[in-house]
C-alpha cells in the first residue's frame, strides 16, 4: 500500500508529461528520434525525422533485396542454407496464392508474396530495439492498399475487357430484373470497390499502431514504476505483449495478403457469383 | 462540461462498446469454426484460413473505433 501510494503520483506525473506533448500517441524511441534529439539543429536529422517512416520502409526494402540477392546469387540444384529457406518460403506462398486463385494465380505470386513478406517485416521491425514499424503510419499502409487497388482494377480490365469490366460493375445483368437493378447496383459496386483500400489500410494501420502504443505505454509504466529508486533501468513490463505483437504482426500480414488475393479472385471471370 | 472531458469519457467508452460487439461476434465465429474443425479435421487448414479472414473483417470494426480514438486523442489534451 505504501508502495502504491508512492508509485501513483509518479505515474500521474508521467501521464501528465506524456499528455503535455500534443504529438499524439506515445512511442518507444527509435534511432531517428534519438538522432533528432541529439542533432536536432542539423539538416540531415530534420530530414530523417520528417521522412521517418519512408526511411524505415526503404531500409526494410534494401534489407529484403540484399537477402534475396544473397540467396539467389549462386543457385545450386541441391539448395542449402539461405537458398533452401527462401525456396521454402516461395513455395509456401505459391501454394497459398494458387490454392485460392487456381492455376492463373501464378502470375500474381510475385506481387502478393512480396506484399506478405514486406508487410510482415514492416510489422516485426517495430519490435527490434531502435527501430520503428513503418506500417504504424497511415501513409505507408494507404500506399500499399492503393497499389493493391490499382493492380486489381488493372487486372479486371485486362481479364474482362472494358465492357466486361463495366458489366461486372453493373452486377452482370442478364434478365429484366437485372437491367432494372443496374442504377442501384452500379453505385453499390463502385462504393464497395472504393471501400476496400480504405478498410485494408485502416485495419493494418490500426492494429500495428495499437500494438506499438500498447508496448510503449507499458515500457513507460515499467520505467516509472521503479523511478523512485533512481536507477537507470526499468521493469520489462511489456515483455508479455511482445508475443502478442508477434502474433498480431503475422496475422495482419496474412490477412492483408489473403484479402488482396480474394480481391483479385473477385475480378476473375467466372460463371456463377 | 468542456468538450475535452466529454471526449475523455466518450472515446474510451466508444472503443469499449465496439470491442464488446466484436468480441461477441468473434466468439460465435471461433466456436463455429472449432466445431467445424472437430467434425472435419482434414479440412482444418481451409477452415482456419476462412476463420482468420472473417476475424479480420469483424476485428476491423473495433479498429475503426481505435483509429477514431487516435484521431481524437490530440484534441483531449
Amino acid at each position: 500500500m505504501q508502495l502504491l501510494l508512492k508509485v501513483f503520483p509518479v505515474i500521474l506525473a508521467f501521464t501528465e508529461e506524456a499528455g503535455a506533448k500534443p504529438e499524439g500517441p506515445p512511442e518507444v524511441p527509435n534511432i531517428v528520434t534519438l538522432l533528432y534529439d541529439r542533432f536536432g539543429a542539423y539538416t540531415f536529422a530534420q530530414f530523417l525525422h520528417h521522412w521517418e517512416n519512408v526511411f524505415f520502409s526503404v531500409l526494410i526494402a534494401i534489407l529484403l533485396g540484399t537477402v534475396s540477392y544473397l540467396a539467389s546469387r549462386r543457385p545450386r540444384l541441391v539448395p542449402g542454407g539461405l537458398q533452401n529457406f527462401m525456396e521454402l518460403v516461395v513455395e509456401k506462398l505459391n501454394n497459398f496464392v494458387c490454392g485460392i486463385l487456381g492455376k492463373e494465380g501464378r502470375d500474381f505470386v510475385p506481387f502478393l508474396g512480396t506484399l506478405f513478406i514486406y508487410i510482415l517485416c514492416m510489422n516485426l521491425f517495430g519490435l527490434v530495439p531502435g527501430m520503428k514499424s513503418p506500417s504504424s503510419s497511415i501513409n505507408t499502409t494507404a500506399a500499399l492498399a492503393i497499389t493493391v487497388f490499382a493492380y486489381v482494377q488493372y487486372t479486371g480490365i485486362r481479364k474482362l475487357g472494358i465492357l466486361g469490366y463495366l458489366d461486372h460493375f453493373a452486377g452482370r445483368p442478364r434478365d429484366v430484373v437485372g437491367i432494372v437493378l443496374v442504377p442501384l447496383m452500379f453505385p453499390l459496386h463502385v462504393i464497395s470497390e472504393l471501400a476496400k483500400p480504405l478498410s485494408l489500410s485502416l485495419r493494418l494501420f490500426g492494429n500495428i499502431l495499437g500494438e506499438d502504443v500498447l508496448i510503449a505505454v507499458f515500457v513507460g509504466l515499467g520505467v516509472t514504476t521503479i523511478a523512485f529508486l533512481h536507477l537507470p533501468i526499468g521493469i520489462p513490463l511489456h515483455f508479455p505483449f511482445i508475443f502478442l505483437a508477434i502474433l498480431t504482426s503475422a496475422v495482419q500480414a496474412l490477412v492483408f495478403a489473403s484479402l488482396s488475393t480474394i480481391y483479385f479472385l473477385m475480378m476473375f471471370p467466372h460463371e456463377e457469383h | 462540461m468542456p468538450f475535452q472531458s466529454a471526449l475523455g469519457f466518450a472515446v474510451p467508452l466508444a472503443v469499449g462498446i465496439a470491442a464488446f460487439g466484436s468480441a461477441l461476434g468473434l466468439g460465435r465465429m471461433g466456436a463455429a469454426a472449432m466445431e467445424a474443425i472437430g467434425r472435419q479435421p482434414e479440412a482444418a487448414s481451409k477452415i482456419q484460413l476462412a476463420m482468420i479472414i472473417g476475424f479480420a473483417f469483424v476485428e476491423a470494426l473495433t479498429i475503426y473505433a481505435l483509429v477514431t480514438m487516435f484521431i481524437l486523442q490530440g484534441k483531449i489534451s
